[in-house]
């Protein structure tokens, strides 16, 4: 190829990456210039984007953006990395948003980069996953861990007649909100079914196929298994996967965590009875309508807080408000829900 | 057909005189070989289920996945490059298979969808590295990136669910009470090891993997046997991708990720050189068994699952310090 | 027409075109665009702020650059992060003193690296392969010791270590520049810097030339078990918390920025300059597309084009020199 042609060539390729990054930012302008025209941002961080529980909540918080007329920035970073929404919440601060709230990968790790966010008198909340109770001013709690745990092991008993081993197959080892979930499991089932213990804990690395193969080889191992809690949205479908692909449907009881859209086909088949999770369209929603009356100064320290179409919510603690019960979706109810 | 029954097909003797046995040692997948063997052994101790024919299935059908792909980048690494790009490549076939799925239903069709958004793939990397003249370790690792973004992109977070019997099929049915997996894993072993050894392309891959400068000076290819094992990567991926989706029956976001790592390991461990020209198709097998074995039998053991990375990760040293001790033994190159 | 064509890049046919010369380019192409896409980009405060993220890269990019440069490679450097960080934090919470429980963490990052020289050197294994293998026990023994658990509190002055300031200046930018300095002067003025770049162009011909290959390898991968434990405390103190999960990836961020900058992966080329530029130049992408409310998604899909394209361009000059 003649020099000259391959240098033409080169200097296009640049120009066109250029312009595909400056293309890509024409997208983002808007929020700026809503600020510079005085309208505040709210600004709503998930764990990470591109998994669909995440998708729901932003739904949930679109709607609401668009009932309260505000302008709504839902980003959040490719991977469930505390590092990377630490970087987030400061880029975040730069651009001058009016509120942040998080839903943290680690509680703890984000707290001096919130801290920042106060000091700049930006207006500080967690959702979903609660950050370290000094660095936000309100958490926007969907079901306490307790009353996850309970559930979750009151809907097994139920199943198992209040005995047996059983398997939990989680997310990651480290995660806080899931560890917080199995305490509280461990500890329902030593208060109210001493014939119930967890036998093991397995990491499903949010893999699904991990999740399946991890569950076949311990329900290979340990054939006298009662049922399996599979705590994320990842692990409850690999765990009722391979409890199908095992022929142990029915045999071996399924329950745990997870949006509906996943459970559709087992809960038709039966192989998992009953589950639990929340609404996060709801949360979603209920969070920018908290972030908003913290902009408007107008979020009530206790007794009830009216939000939109959810109606009243409860104000829990100072600077705690629930969403509400979990919801347990079973065939019953499971048509009714689409994320 | 059995583990066995395949080395015996490849030439590998059962009943060796000392000269032979030594032959065999210096082959490139020996020393895998023997510690796989050595593994095998201490697992069935240590936990009566092991050694189970059920469980043995189980284990090569956890593998299938990794074992295919490894395959294909087996090929890769002999002819001098690398591919870490291969686990975003599974997530986007999968999709590519998932969506045709769960509109038309069928097995053919999401397959043919799967292997062709793969070669497609494979062959942007191989152009970029022939042609580009891009190391591939960078365009692989731009093309990790890259995928991934698109994957998220075009599936907008939402998993495909709900994906037909039909398509499932290549991930979950059973021939003579062994999953059609194993059965491809095999065949797909068979052909890639006849034409490695027997086609002009193969030789190729060897000679360009093995010194490029002298094969160049030699007159042979050396842009097209890279493109074609780029290329090749790509069509295992989508195969690969299919018995994926029929075995987790849905596609999530994320599928695929951290892959690349392991398709990498099978194929070091297994006894192909990473600097490329000495390897062979047997070695991402023994590779990926022997990744399945660890994974199967540390949790019928019992090892706690807070554990059991440090244990993989010290059995894959013990496993590469059977290649030093080769050398220690009958000598060979490094 | 090729007249034309030829007339613009006659003006430059004087200018030798080095690969960090094309980066440095690219970094003020990157600043010019993001500075046009978000106002709040091109600021002092957010400049700096930036730095303070890319400095646990940046610390292990540089010992990432010089094993490179030998042809090795070094994949746990993650896994040994969140070792470190796990025995400082278990270390504090029985009760060690901090100062001490700092100097374990140091001592847990060196022991690592040479371990991985070790089996490397000793056992004349391939780095890929042992490190490989070291990626998933160090994670592990970090999992399995602190049980997924987490450490969170440190004392105060610990905190203050990886958040303060010094003026407007973040503290870790004064490390990372002291840390880029001495091993720019290392790998360039000694001796030894010499021997790396002998050993990865040919390392039978260096090592009858009298360099000795094993212990510059034993050397190279303790020393950046050092620079991890550096960016593991430094990151431990900025997030104040202490975990098994720490530096999950960034084996693949630290590599991304090398080979951005200009190291081959076969060895024997490579430059400080260019690694820091690399890893600059991630971290400036990643905050410019991020204020300018790119969406994460198709953030990653940009950096995946343009660590392609950046080597491209590179490769394009590189030939038009020869």
């Amino acid at each position: 190829m003649r020099t000259s042609n391959r240098s033409t060539l080169t200097v296009a390729a640049l120009a066109a990456v250029v312009a595909l990054v400056s293309g890509c930012g024409e997208t983002g302008q808007g929020p700026q210039q809503s600020a510079k025209e005085g309208g505040k941002i709210i600004c709503l961080m998930p764990k990470l984007v591109g998994i669909p529980y995440f998708e729901a909540s932003k739904t949930g918080a679109e709607e609401a953006a668009k009932e309260l007329k505000v302008e709504l920035t839902y980003n959040g970073p490719t991977e469930g990395k505390a590092a990377l929404q630490v970087e987030m919440i400061e880029q975040l601060i730069q651009r001058q948003c009016g509120a942040i709230s998080v839903a943290a990968n680690d509680p703890d790790a984000l707290a001096p980069a919130m801290k920042k966010a106060k000091e700049a008198g930006i207006a500080t909340g967690a959702w979903d996953a609660d950050v370290k109770k000094d660095a936000r001013d309100v958490f926007v709690n969907q079901a306490t861990f307790e009353a996850v745990g309970k559930q979750l092991v009151d809907i097994m008993s139920k199943q198992t007649g209040e005995k047996g081993d059983f398997l939990v197959v989680t997310g990651s080892l480290t995660a806080p909100n899931q560890r917080a979930w199995l305490e509280e499991m461990k500890a329902h089932m030593a208060d109210k079914y001493p014939d119930m213990k967890v036998a093991a804990v397995e990491p499903g690395e949010e893999n699904l196929q991990k999740g399946i193969d991890v569950t076949r080889d311990y329900l290979k191992a340990n054939p006298d298994t009662a049922g399996v809690f599979g705590i994320t949205s990842v692990a409850l479908p690999g765990a009722a996967e391979a409890v199908e692909q095992a022929g142990l449907d029915g045999k071996v009881k399924v329950t745990g965590l997870t949006t509906p859209n996943e459970m559709k086909d087992y809960i038709k088949k039966g192989t998992v009875e009953e589950f639990v999770l929340w609404n996060p369209v709801d949360l979603g929603y209920l969070a920018v309508h908290v972030a908003k009356a913290q902009l408007d100064k107008k979020l009530p320290k206790s007794g009830k807080f009216k939000a939109g179409r959810l109606g009243e919510v409860e104000v829990v603690k100072p600077d705690e408000v629930l969403l509400g019960p979990p919801i347990v979706f079973n065939k019953d109810n499971i048509g009714e829900y689409d994320f | 057909m059995s583990g066995v029954g395949a080395l015996r097909s490849v030439g590998l003797r059962t009943a060796p005189t000392t000269r032979g046995l030594r032959r065999w040692l210096l082959r490139p997948e020996a020393p895998a070989a023997v510690f796989l063997v050595v593994l095998l052994a201490a697992f069935s101790l240590a936990a009566d289920r092991f050694l189970s024919p059920d469980n043995l299935e189980s284990i090569l059908v956890q593998v299938a996945v990794l074992g295919i792909i490894a395959l294909a980048v087996n090929q890769v690494i002999l002819a001098g490059e690398i591919d870490i790009s291969v686990g975003s490549m599974l997530g986007l076939c999968a999709v590519a298979v998932g969506t045709v799925a769960t509109a038309t239903g069928g097995l053919l069709a999401p397959l043919a969808a799967g292997v062709a958004t793969g070669v497609l793939a494979g062959a942007v990397n191989g152009l970029l590295v022939t042609l580009g003249r891009i190391p591939s370790i960078i365009v692989t690792l731009g093309m990790l990136y890259a995928l991934r973004g698109v994957i998220l992109l075009v599936t907008g977070g939402t998993w495909i669910t709900q994906i037909p019997d039909e398509t499932r099929v290549l991930g979950l049915a059973k021939l003579a009470g062994v999953s059609l997996p194993v059965f491809v894993m095999f065949a797909l072993f068979l052909i890639v090891n006849a034409v490695s050894r027997n086609s002009t392309w193969g030789r190729d891959v060897f000679a360009v993997g093995g010194n490029r400068r002298a094969a160049r000076l030699a007159g042979l290819a050396i842009d097209r046997p890279r493109l074609l094992a780029f290329a090749l990567v790509g069509a295992f991926v989508g195969i690969a991708a299919t018995i994926y989706v029929g075995r987790a029956g849905s596609v999530q976001t994320n599928a695929g990720e951290g892959l690349e790592l392991q398709v990498i390991a099978a194929v070091v461990i297994g006894g192909t050189s990473i600097a490329g020209g000495r390897g062979s198709a047997l070695a991402p097998v023994i590779g990926a068994v022997l990744i399945g074995v660890i994974l199967n039998g540390m949790i019928l053991v019992g090892v706690p699952g807070v554990w059991q990375s440090a244990v993989l990760g010290a059995l894959i040293l013990l496993a590469v310090t059977t290649d030093a001790l080769r050398r220690r033994l009958v000598g060979g190159a490094a | 027409m090729s007249a034309n064509q030829l007339r613009p890049l006659d003006v430059l046919k004087g200018v030798r075109f080095t690969r960090e010369l094309v980066l440095l380019c690219l970094l003020i192409v990157l600043v010019v665009v993001l500075g046009q896409m978000s106002p709040v980009f091109f600021t002092v405060g957010n400049l700096l702020n930036t730095s303070r993220f890319f400095v646990e890269v940046g610390l292990i990019a540089l010992g990432m650059t010089l094993i490179i440069i030998t042809g090795g490679i070094d994949l746990s450097v993650g896994a040994a992060m969140a070792l470190v960080a796990v025995t400082v934090g278990l270390a504090h919470q029985s009760g060690v003193p901090m100062a001490l429980a700092l100097v374990l963490g140091l001592a847990v990052g060196l022991a690592a690296g040479l371990f991985n020289g070790l089996m490397i050197t000793r056992l004349d294994l391939h780095p890929l392969v042992v490190t490989l293998g070291t990626f998933a026990l160090f994670r592990g023994i970090a999992l399995g010791v602190s049980g997924g658990g987490a450490v969170s509190s440190f004392p105060q002055w610990f905190e203050y270590f990886g958040q303060f300031y010094l003026g407007p200046v973040p503290g870790q930018l004064f490390v990372f520049i002291a840390a880029v300095t001495a091993v720019w002067l290392l790998l360039s003025r000694t001796p030894f810097g010499r021997y790396v770049y002998a050993i990865g162009n040919n390392e039978e011909a260096a090592r009858f030339s009298g360099v000795p290959v094993r212990r510059v390898k034993v050397v190279l991968y303790t020393g950046i078990g050092v620079l991890v434990s550096m960016a593991a405390v430094i990151y431990t103190s900025r997030v104040s918390t202490s975990r098994a999960d720490f530096g999950a990836g960034l084996e693949l961020d630290v590599i991304s920025a090398v080979v951005l900058g200009g190291a081959s992966i076969y060895g024997g080329s490579g430059t400080i300059a260019g690694t820091v530029l690399g890893v600059v130049i991630i971290a400036t992408l990643r905050n410019g597309l991020s204020l300018a409310g790119v969406e994460t998604t198709w953030q990653v899909f940009l950096l995946g084009v343009l660590l392609i394209a950046a080597v491209f361009v590179n490769e394009f000059f590189r030939r038009r020199e020869e």
